[in-house]
């Protein structure tokens, strides 16, 4: 049983899959330092260990699970556990965050930081009970649904409290779209960058985690009074109320209020939505406000079809899965609900796998793939028959159709060709995500920028909505950042920060949706650094400032950011889907006919290299921006490969 | 004089947010008032995982007459005459388990550090630290005549699944009654 001086267990576990050892080491001072735990730490190690010349599926590529700093305390929604390893899916830095309590059963059992490396010559699973950690057979449990597969582990265990991360089908046929899931289908899911894929690759299925010992806390009364005071601006704040009356369906409001779905592949902007209000959902699908461990929030819901021919199907339904589902035309909660089951229990990424058959669908209504490629299949946008069912296919890797869309959307293009490569929406190779970005030219940099393919969850780029011009004068130097459509100075540098400052959630293991979304900017920084360093000094008995905190986040980016330099990608990468610069937005509302500016893209662009001191030709970094994080290790390691600006 | 409490699970299903969220920030910082860590292992109060959605909060029902209390020979386990509960004395306790085995709960159990049985004791004199911190306030300590109220509803639930039970069989023949019949 471990001491328990802080939120730190202070230890690293390694396993090795190929040669089944099993190693403890210290989780030593020059990795907790400079980037304090989480997302920071996994992806230090990844960059260390996993260089370019380790593809994705390699036995030599590492599984990464690091919960995040606070996890396991009892720190307001510090509920995240980051897991990393190089994606197969952009064969880059790819990592993908839980919220389930999982993370905090390891760091119970005494280790912040799990390492995985190497193949299993079989399936099996990895038990971590406390002291005993050993590796266990899992031919019994191989194909087994996430769900199943969690509730034979707690069968076979005896243990009623146990927490596992497992893999579905999708995961162990390899599917590029696929994700890890915690406690089976209706948890917490590690998903984006198919990591699940990997998991499958080294032939581990499960992690089943028990951990009895503590988790410290250095200086209770400051955690108590941050704590009330999170809770004061909780509970004024309309942004977590609404989180808490709708879960993350809220933001269909969002979505309608900007005109930006992004229905039917990125066609439509406006789009019929009205049968998926929040407020339907919630009087007749919802089964209660349910939430992550140690959230007050509650934003978490299981939905329930209650009549029709899915009765009874009851999923974990998030905003990305309504968005998604629109992508793909369907219209209905029955068939969003219906799908969020089947890629819950299958173990698939629901955005990856959303677009990708959103793809499908589009070269399907062009005809670049016709009845005899689907087996009959009538895989048109809105048909919700063929949405399940190529969903299923994919996770399965059934028929060659599916076999080539299970490896995304990017290389399902590629193999397809026939003109198909301009539905295929994805950045880096990873799909689109969250609102359509014309209309909004910061989220469409946002996206091009994200260390780990497109996405929402890597930046803020909203603030610009919250802020008022005399704010984003003080803080970025112009008013016009403030300014959604026509603003453009300030935006980069606006950009940068709110990169930074998510990447602050990601290392404590504090929830975005709780920490880094405000109604204002003012409760938005409170929340998102001033109390986030003041939870993270009383957890951990250091004294950071803000500007150490927020220096953090910019370092662990720029790591990643490296990881990605050496893995080839460069200024042209950071970009997005032609259709966002070429194709108007179709169905009207309000932002109907825009486009992505491509001069104002380059100019925010310009604007947030400059800030992030990367060189704004080549996109390259540069050693002055390393050294002033500390990063010299990683210029070392850029010059040495000649991808740092300058060498 | 104060009335003796209890801790009750004072939701209101009528609400989506008045039933347990399963968020266990009762399980954390009942384990940091009484050890001052964060440990789920170490709470007096359990949230019990029933199925998807189905959370269920979990503690000592503080009985009148406590099985734990009868089933320990070594006279751990102590009548509080200001809280008029009993409460578990370390000093004695010997972790020989007889009290896990005889409570009907299931709720007084070993802690994993210590080895030494715990039992919720309502934080002595301050607020019930699960009670304060529940976002959902489906926790409260009350007295015998609010916990009653609760305690009815509960009895009342169990004959309303009876009941739908019945009306869904077939021919609404019941087998217990026909049983009980022909004893007669």
């Amino acid at each position: 049983m471990k001491s328990a001086k802080n939120c730190y267990a202070g230890k690293i576990l390694r396993i090795d899959l190929t040669s089944g050892s099993i190693n403890s080491e210290a989780l030593e001072d020059d990795l907790v330092g400079p980037l304090i735990g989480g997302r920071g730490i996994a992806s230090k190690i990844l960059y260390d260990e996993v260089p370019p010349e380790i593809e994705p599926f390699d036995p030599e590529n590492l599984l990464i699970f690091a919960p995040g700093a606070l996890h396991g305390t009892g720190v307001p929604a510090a509920s995240r556990t980051t897991l990393t390893c190089r994606s197969p899916l952009t064969h880059m830095h790819g990592d993908g965050h839980s919220g389930a309590q999982w993370g905090g059963e390891l760091k119970r059992a005494g280790y912040d930081v799990l390492v995985i490396k190497g193949r299993a010559q079989k399936p099996v699973t990895l038990i971590i009970d406390d002291d005993r950690v050993e590796l266990a057979d899992a031919d019994r449990l191989w194909g087994m649904l996430t769900s199943r597969t969690h509730t034979a582990l707690r069968d076979e265990t005896n243990i009623a409290d146990l927490q596992t991360v497992c893999i579905g089908p999708a995961g162990e046929n390899r599917v590029r779209l696929s994700a890890v899931f915690h406690n089976g289908a209706d948890k917490g899911v590690n998903a984006r960058c198919g990591m699940g894929a990997v998991m499958g690759a080294k032939n581990l299925k499960a992690i089943a985690t028990r951990g009895t010992g503590d988790i410290g806390v250095v200086d209770i009364e400051s955690l108590k009074a941050a704590y009330k005071e999170y809770v004061e601006i909780i509970n004024t704040d309309p942004h977590p109320v609404g989180g808490t009356r709708y879960g993350t369906c809220r933001f269909m409001y969002h979505r309608v209020q900007f005109g930006i779905h992004g229905a039917e592949n990125w066609n439509y902007g406006a789009y019929p939505w009205e049968k998926l209000d929040p407020e339907i959902f919630r009087s007749d699908y919802q089964i209660k406000a349910g939430s992550c461990v140690a959230c007050p929030i509650r934003c978490r819901r299981d939905y329930r079809v209650v009549s029709g021919p899915f009765a009874g199907t009851t999923a974990k339904v998030e905003w990305e899965t309504i968005a998604r589902s629109l992508t793909c035309g369907i219209k209905e909660p029955e068939g969003v609900i219906a799908w969020a089951n089947i890629c819950n229990h299958y173990g698939l990424d629901i955005e990856g796998t959303g677009d990708t058959v959103a793809f499908a669908m589009e070269c399907f209504e062009n005809g670049i793939i016709t009845a005899k490629d689907t087996d009959g299949l009538s895989l048109r946008f809105g048909d919700t028959e063929a949405f399940l069912e190529i969903t299923r296919r994919i996770a399965m890797r059934e028929g060659d159709l599916a076999d080539t869309l299970a490896e995304g959307t990017k290389r399902a293009a590629e193999t397809i060709g026939a003109g198909s490569e301009r539905f295929a929406m994805h950045v880096k190779g990873g799909e689109m995500t969250a609102g359509d970005p014309r209309g909004m030219p910061v989220r469409a940099v946002s996206y091009a920028t994200s260390t780990r393919g497109s996405d929402h969850l890597r930046s803020n780029p909203y603030i610009e909505e919250i802020m008022k011009p005399e704010e984003a004068l003080k803080w970025w130097g112009s008013e016009e950042a403030a300014d959604i459509a026509k603003g453009l100075k300030g935006k980069g540098r606006m950009l940068k920060f709110s990169e930074d400052l998510v990447t602050i959630g990601d290392i404590l293991g504090l929830c975005k949706f709780a920490f880094y979304r405000s109604a204002t900017f003012p409760w938005l920084y409170q929340k998102g650094v001033t109390l986030a360093t003041r939870f993270y000094n009383a957890c951990s008995g250091r004294n950071l400032s803000e500007e150490e905190m927020l220096l953090t986040g910019e370092r662990v980016w720029n790591i990643e950011k490296a990881y990605n330099t050496r893995c080839g990608a460069s200024r042209a990468d950071d970009t997005i889907p032609q259709r966002f610069f070429k194709e108007a937005l179709k169905g009207g509302g309000p932002s109907g006919g825009t486009v992505v500016d491509r001069e104002k893209f380059e100019a925010i662009l310009n604007e947030y290299y400059e800030d992030r001191k990367f060189d704004p030709q080549t996109g390259l970094q540069t050693r002055a921006g390393l050294e002033r994080l500390g990063l010299n290790d990683v210029a070392d390691d850029l010059a040495a490969r000649g991808k740092l600006f300058g060498n | 004089m104060a009335k003796k409490k209890r801790i009750i699970y004072t939701n209101r299903p009528w609400e989506a947010t008045g039933i347990c969220s399963g968020c266990r920030l009762c399980e954390l910082y009942c384990s940091l008032q009484a050890n001052g860590t964060f440990n789920p292992y170490r709470s007096r109060v359990r949230v019990v995982e029933m199925a998807t959605g189905i959370d269920i909060p979990v503690t000592c029902q503080q009985c009148q007459d406590p099985a734990c209390q009868a089933a320990c020979e070594f006279d751990a386990i102590v009548f509080d005459p200001k809280l008029k509960i009993v409460v578990v004395s370390e000093e004695n306790c010997t972790s020989c388990q007889a009290c896990v085995g005889a409570c009907p709960y299931g709720i007084i159990t070993m802690d994993p550090v210590s080895n030494k049985a715990i039992k919720c004791d309502l934080c002595g004199d301050s607020e019930p630290a699960c009670v304060e911190i529940c976002p959902s306030r489906v926790l409260g300590a009350l007295d015998d005549l609010a916990a009653a109220e609760f305690n009815r509803r509960r009895a009342a639930a169990l004959l309303a699944i009876d009941d739908e039970l019945l009306r869904a069989r077939p021919g609404g023949e019941d087998p217990v009654m026909k049983k009980l019949e022909k004893k007669g």
